[in-house]
């Protein structure tokens, strides 16, 4: 698997990049960490590529290194990351262009193998859709202290998973709540889940909500279903039915001690675009971790 | 949905919501046209004024690349009748697009040339190790060095020796960013300062220079210098100075970052032959804009130098290409064959009276105020698109309002040059900004203390310092 967390700076990607580490290795997933620099102005573009060779031949590393170079080490002090020396390295921190505004970064005398940088600049949500789409990633991790309206373009744009990394707290003791109905996209979210909840060992609260009184075949299925293959892996689980709206039972069960997963919403995408959708609006009214499963 | 797939969909819905302002402008162009033309002015000429509104959205919203805001341009003043194909094709082209595809070329080759590290020695040699000489040094280097090649290219070349002080100064990686700015604002503000002083200062200059032929003004390269150069030797201890009070220094010497300095500098080896003749070169081309521009133009001599170190191979082809935005010069192109198109059309003259009726008697019993207010027209403009193309679009406005042609199109070249206010209100800023050693809200605290302290100079300088120097033209 492929995961692609992206870090802004030094003073908030730190949460984002332990647990988003913490969730890749726990897929065995090849990382790419990727930095997005502000779009320069198209007039002076060629201008500033200019100035940014000379800033090189100088020896300067560019607006964005120094976060990547920050990151790495960063995983590589808290052992998330195994980096190897190499004396043949790069005399210094090298970025390679490969396109457009997009260039790889290779560090100073370092390597580690399943982890690449990335600098790019521009607008965001076309960065990274570009790179999702391009790097054919599953899993995109951004920081919750980025604009909520990014996470919602996100969602709807971009060809992976997001898991938003919102407030998470290293103090608290936190449960997986992981919404279950009949919905296609509910096996994925569960198998997710699962992967997590055994990285984190945490209890997973599975959550049924019907709109009315009366709990199908179909909800009490899934919810059974999930039951059945976490006790396979012998995670410790509890099985909630709610009766309600949906979003707000789920953001109040969520609480701020939950890391919440779950399935993308199989609606079309222009009704979503008008109406909304389930998982957006548990994204945009919580403030746990969630994990959007496409 | 009709067929669409759900991805194919989310394609479209991404687009939209990027491109929304392209939309929204196209609605806007198309109510425009709707409208009955105004009262004096002719079909061609308001539908000339809808593109000026349609395509400065576009350049402000950015919404759509700039090469499409050209081609839109061109295509759209052929389809709406406002000149022949070929009539739109020849003013697309002309010597002022010459000089700016020529001056982005030769700015490459220049910064190629790794001048630098002699500059640097040039400047320190003379100032010394105090800082506040070391920021007059910075702002009067850039800013007499810009007069000549253009403040892009300046700002390219002193980075590097701005970057490097600072970086020997801090201890330990430590932020010092009064000195940082002090240092970085004095070379983009001092190359934005400088480049009014002569025509091929910048592709603003070189268009006004255009507009100043088609209005049957001539005027030669000494004659610019002569009127405006005084005005940048003015600014430039006023510049260094509010540097100084804004961002007091943390360091009153920069006696062992100095040092490291020429230590790095003196790693660069000797000049060498071939570094003379790449001086030698553009020597000439500084002496053809002097003596020859009147009569050959200044996009030609400066392609004539591009043409040289490319022959001599001081620069490859593939460098001057990678690092010269076509897209920006097709643009340039697209707004100067608009702005030729207002004054032909007449609209030019119709706006422009409608601005100085707006402010009615105020104008004649005060005629500076006529100069406050192209002057805050442009450097509004200027701070938020290119200032050459913002000298292309109102130039023929600002020309019609009032008698003295070229006091009025002077005013607004020197006005475009006021890029102070935000990080990429010109090149310079953008450049300086990119080392990310500035912060955006410094752009804001200094930019527009200087940009009120230029202005209010620019209206008086020009109402009593032109006067005297009275130019047959």
């Amino acid at each position: 698997m492929k995961f692609l967390i992206a870090v802004g700076s030094k003073d908030y990607s730190e949460p984002t990049l332990r647990v988003g580490m913490r969730v890749a290795n726990a897929f065995k997933a090849e990382v790419t960490i990727i930095y997005v620099g502000p779009k320069i102005n198209e007039f002076t573009a060629s201008q500033v590529r200019l100035a940014q060779e000379r800033m090189d031949q100088w020896d300067f590393d560019r607006p964005g290194v120094e976060v990547l170079n920050w990151a790495f080490n960063f995983l590589a002090e808290r052992k998330y990351i195994l980096p190897v020396t190499i004396e043949s390295g790069f005399r210094k921190n090298t970025l390679v262009p490969t396109g457009g505004t997009r260039a790889e970064l290779y560090l100073q005398g370092t390597v580690c193998k399943n982890v690449n940088l990335i600098l790019r600049n521009g607008d965001i949500i076309s960065e990274l859709r570009d790179e999702v789409s391009s790097g054919g990633f599953d899993v995109t991790i951004i920081g919750g202290s980025q604009k909520r309206r990014m996470a919602h373009n996100l969602v709807q744009y971009i060809n992976s998973s997001i898991f938003v990394v919102n407030e998470f707290d290293y103090g608290e003791k936190y449960h997986l709540l992981l919404p279950v109905d009949d919905s296609k996209s509910t096996p994925r979210a569960v198998r997710y889940g699962m992967q997590i909840a055994k990285a984190f060992d945490i209890q997973v609260d599975l959550l049924t909500v019907s709109k009315t009184d009366k709990f199908g075949a179909g909800y009490r299925g899934a919810s059974e279903r999930a039951a059945k293959l976490l006790k396979k892996v012998n995670i410790k689980h509890k099985i909630h039915l709610k009766t309600g709206d949906p979003s707000s039972e789920i953001v109040k069960m969520a609480g701020n001690n939950h890391i919440i997963v779950m399935g993308v919403s199989t609606k079309n995408p222009l009704v979503k675009f008008l109406t909304g959708s389930k998982p957006l609006k548990v994204m945009e009214e919580s403030s746990c971790p969630i994990l959007i499963v496409k | 949905m009709l067929g669409f797939s759900n991805q194919s969909l989310t394609n479209f819905l991404f687009w939209a919501t990027r491109k929304k302002w392209f939309l929204i402008t196209l609605l806007l162009g198309y109510v425009l046209y709707l409208l009955p033309t105004p009262e004096g002015l002719s079909d061609a000429g308001y539908r000339s004024i809808i593109i000026i509104i349609t395509a400065l959205i576009m350049i402000i919203s950015e919404t759509i690349v700039l090469p499409a805001v050209a081609m839109y341009i061109l295509v759209m003043e052929v389809y709406f009748g406002i000149g022949t194909p070929n009539s739109i094709a020849r003013s697309f082209m002309n010597d002022a697009v010459f000089f700016i595809m020529g001056s982005l070329m030769l700015a490459v080759t220049i910064v190629k040339q790794g001048w630098d590290t002699r500059i640097a020695l040039g400047i320190i040699r003379l100032t010394g190790n105090r800082t506040r000489n070391i920021v007059f040094g910075f702002t009067a280097f850039s800013a007499i060095l810009a007069s000549f090649i253009g403040e892009h290219t300046v700002a390219a070349l002193m980075l590097p020796i701005g970057m490097t002080l600072i970086r020997n100064t801090s201890k330990n990686g430590e932020n010092i960013p009064n000195l940082s700015a002090i240092l970085l604002f004095a070379i983009a503000y001092g190359a934005l300062v400088g480049s009014i002083g002569t025509p091929s200062g910048g592709g603003r200059n070189v268009i006004m220079m255009t507009y100043f032929h088609n209005f049957d003004l001539s005027i030669s390269y000494l004659e610019w210098m002569l009127l405006v150069y005084p005005l940048v030797l003015i600014q430039i201890p006023i510049l260094a100075w509010l540097l100084t009070k804004n961002f007091l220094p943390e360091y009153v010497r920069l006696d062992s970052s100095v040092r490291k300095l020429m230590i790095q500098v003196a790693r660069a080896g000797d000049i060498t032959g071939r570094n003379s003749l790449a001086i030698i070169i553009f020597l000439m081309v500084f002496a053809g804009w002097i003596f020859l521009s009147e009569k050959i133009g200044l996009g030609t001599i400066a392609l004539t130098g591009v043409f040289f170190y490319l022959v001599g191979g001081f620069v490859s082809w593939e460098d001057l290409s990678r690092n010269t935005h076509w897209g920006v010069i097709l643009l340039f192109g697209a707004t100067i064959s608009l702005g030729s198109n207002i004054k032909d059309t007449g609209a030019a003259l119709w706006m422009a009276n409608h601005i100085v009726d707006s402010f009615g008697a105020i104008m004649h019993t005060m005629p500076f105020i006529g100069d406050l207010i192209i002057a805050v027209m442009t450097t509004s403009l200027a701070n938020v698109i290119s200032s050459s193309a913002t000298v292309a679009v109102l130039g023929p406005i600002t020309m019609n309002m009032g008698n003295d042609t070229l006091h009025l199109g002077l005013v607004t070249a020197v006005a475009s040059a006021f890029g102070y206010f935000t990080a990429v209100a010109a090149p310079a800023c953008t450049i300086i900004y990119s080392s990310g050693m500035v912060r955006a809200r410094d752009f804001l605290k200094i930019g527009w203390k200087m940009g009120l302290i230029s202005v209010v100079l620019l209206i008086i300088y020009a109402n009593t310092y032109w006067p005297l120097i009275n130019i047959q033209h």
